[in-house]
Formats: C-alpha cells, sequence, structure tokens
C-alpha cells in the first residue's frame, strides 16, 4: 500500500515554515510533541533521553525541511526522522528494547475467550448486547474513563497505534509510516488494542446494566 | 476465500474489516457471514461504537502511565 502524500495543507505549512514564519513553527511542535515523545520513550530508558531525541529530531526535520518532496504526509515525515533517532539512540544505550515487548506477546493468538464458541467455531455464549441501553449511558464520561484506563493498560506498540489511529485519526497508512510498521503488523496491533478496549467497555456496561 | 468463516474467525477481521484493510475475497467472505449472523453483526456495531467512543477521548486522556512502559522494559529484560 502506498503512504498518503501531503496534503494541501501539508503543503501550505511547508511553504510557511520555509517562509521562516516562527508562529507555524511553535503550532506545529506544540501540536506534535506529546505523541513524539510518547513513541521516542518506547525505544530509549528515561523521559530525559526522549526528549533528546525529540530536540535531535526537530533539528533533523530543520535540515530536511529543504528537501522534503511531499511524498509522505509531513507528520508521517517527522516521526520517520524521530523513530529512526530513537532506535539508534536505544541501540547505543544497548537498551533496544524487543519489539514483542512492545506489540505484546502472541500476536497471534485469538483476543476472543474460545469458551464463546462451540466445537465448531459458532457462537455458543454472545457477549453482553449493549444497543438497547440508552446512549448516554453508555457514551457517559464513566465508559469515556474506562476506554482510557483500557488503552494505557495495553503494550506500548498498541497503545501508540491506537492512540494515533483512533484517538488523533491518523489513516493507517500514516501510522504504519510513522511508526516503521509493516501492513500486517499494524493491521494487527489495532486489532488487539480495539478488541481489548471493546471488551473492557463490555465488562464494564454489563456491570452497569440493571 | 474458497470456504465459509465461522464466527471465531469473523471476530479476528471486523477491526480490519471497518478499515478496509482485508484482501478483496475476505472482506467478501466477511460480509457474507455478517449477512446471516445476527451475532457477529452485533459485535460489529460494538466494535464500530468502541472506535467512535475512543475518538471523543483527548490525547491526554490515554497518555501512559510512565511505570508501564518501565515494566514493560523490566519484563522485556528478564525475558532476554
Amino acid at each position: 500500500m502506498q503512504a498518503p502524500r501531503a496534503s494541501e495543507a501539508d503543503l501550505a505549512l511547508v511553504e510557511r515554515l520555509r517562509a521562516h514564519d516562527e508562529a507555524a513553527f511553535i503550532e506545529l511542535v506544540e501540536k506534535l510533541t506529546p505523541s513524539m515523545r510518547r513513541v521516542a520513550r518506547m525505544f530509549v530508558s528515561s523521559d530525559a533521553v526522549a526528549d533528546e531525541v525529540v530536540q535531535e529530531a526537530w533539528v533533523g526535520v530543520l535540515k530536511g525541511l529543504p528537501g522534503y518532496e511531499g511524498r509522505a504526509s509531513l507528520r508521517t515525515w517527522i516521526f520517520r526522522i524521530l523513530v529512526n533517532i530513537a532506535k539508534g539512540r536505544g541501540q547505543r544505550e544497548a537498551r533496544s528494547v524487543p519489539f514483542a515487548t512492545l506489540a505484546g506477546e502472541d500476536l497471534d493468538a485469538p483476543t476472543w475467550d474460545p469458551s464463546a464458541f462451540d466445537a465448531t467455531g459458532v457462537w455458543s455464549t454472545l457477549p453482553f448486547d449493549w444497543r438497547g441501553m440508552p446512549d448516554e449511558r453508555v457514551t457517559g464520561r464513566e465508559t469515556l474513563a474506562v476506554i482510557g484506563r483500557a488503552i494505557q493498560a495495553l503494550p506500548p506498540m498498541q497503545a501508540e497505534v491506537i492512540r494515533l489511529r483512533d484517538v488523533l485519526g491518523w489513516s493507517s497508512d500514516e501510522v504504519r509510516n510513522a511508526l516503521d510498521l509493516t501492513d500486517t503488523n499494524q493491521r494487527v496491533l489495532l486489532h488487539r488494542a480495539r478488541a481489548k478496549v471493546r471488551a473492557a467497555v463490555e465488562e464494564h456496561l454489563r456491570s452497569v446494566h440493571t | 476465500m474458497s470456504r465459509d468463516l465461522v464466527c471465531r474467525e469473523v471476530v479476528e477481521l471486523l477491526s480490519g474489516y471497518l478499515d478496509d484493510a482485508l484482501p478483496a475475497d475476505v472482506h467478501a467472505a466477511v460480509e457474507a457471514h455478517l449477512a446471516g449472523c445476527d451475532g457477529c453483526t452485533m459485535v460489529l456495531d460494538e466494535f464500530r461504537q468502541t472506535i467512535a467512543m475512543t475518538g471523543m477521548l483527548t490525547e491526554e486522556q490515554v497518555a501512559p502511565d510512565q511505570r508501564d512502559i518501565l515494566l514493560a522494559a523490566f519484563r522485556g529484560w528478564s525475558l532476554t
């Protein structure tokens, strides 16, 4: 699958940056830094080193900006620079967290309790059906808090994929490119993350349903 | 995909199905299964709604607990 190209907005922003528009630069840094810091932190040993990596990445962005051709979206391109620096730094620290640790064990294992199905793979115990519950109950603050905690409890790479994709609304291709994942890994990580969040929501709604 | 899918397989494909990320034959097989399966259709609705609710959260509400990252590193260390 092809990486999403730069949008009109990206190209306009790059023009402003090339014209030394400081406000545009600050806005971009403020918008992307929280996720950049989290992603860097997966690969290095401390917050302080992660902050250095983010700094270094921004310097790299400025250096590379004159040659940016818009073949990838701007944030994808920035994250690629970041992830390269963070991985290099992690290796030099001899930290190099194994992918299985970041991604979670058993990526091929089923996400669903096998006992929910009969021997032929057909439902024997359906999950709780919350569709009849009032909307304000389902999408209330409590449920959102449950989702937030479920995401925080995920292995780091699963958590980051669902944050970028479903919380921040990036496209699958952007997430895959930004985090340097294969197409399949991106899909599997997102699926596992969503399945756990759905299960947490189900458990919560079942418990408050009367 | 030449054979029919069963529920146990379909639940593992719903996220990819919603993202249009499945190969065309698998996508068609999921669609065919959903047309005749109320249980899987319900789970699809639940996935869809869960994703929509996840989108209502702010970045701050899902920021990681630094302790968890340290713990993950520790687990990796003890495994190697």
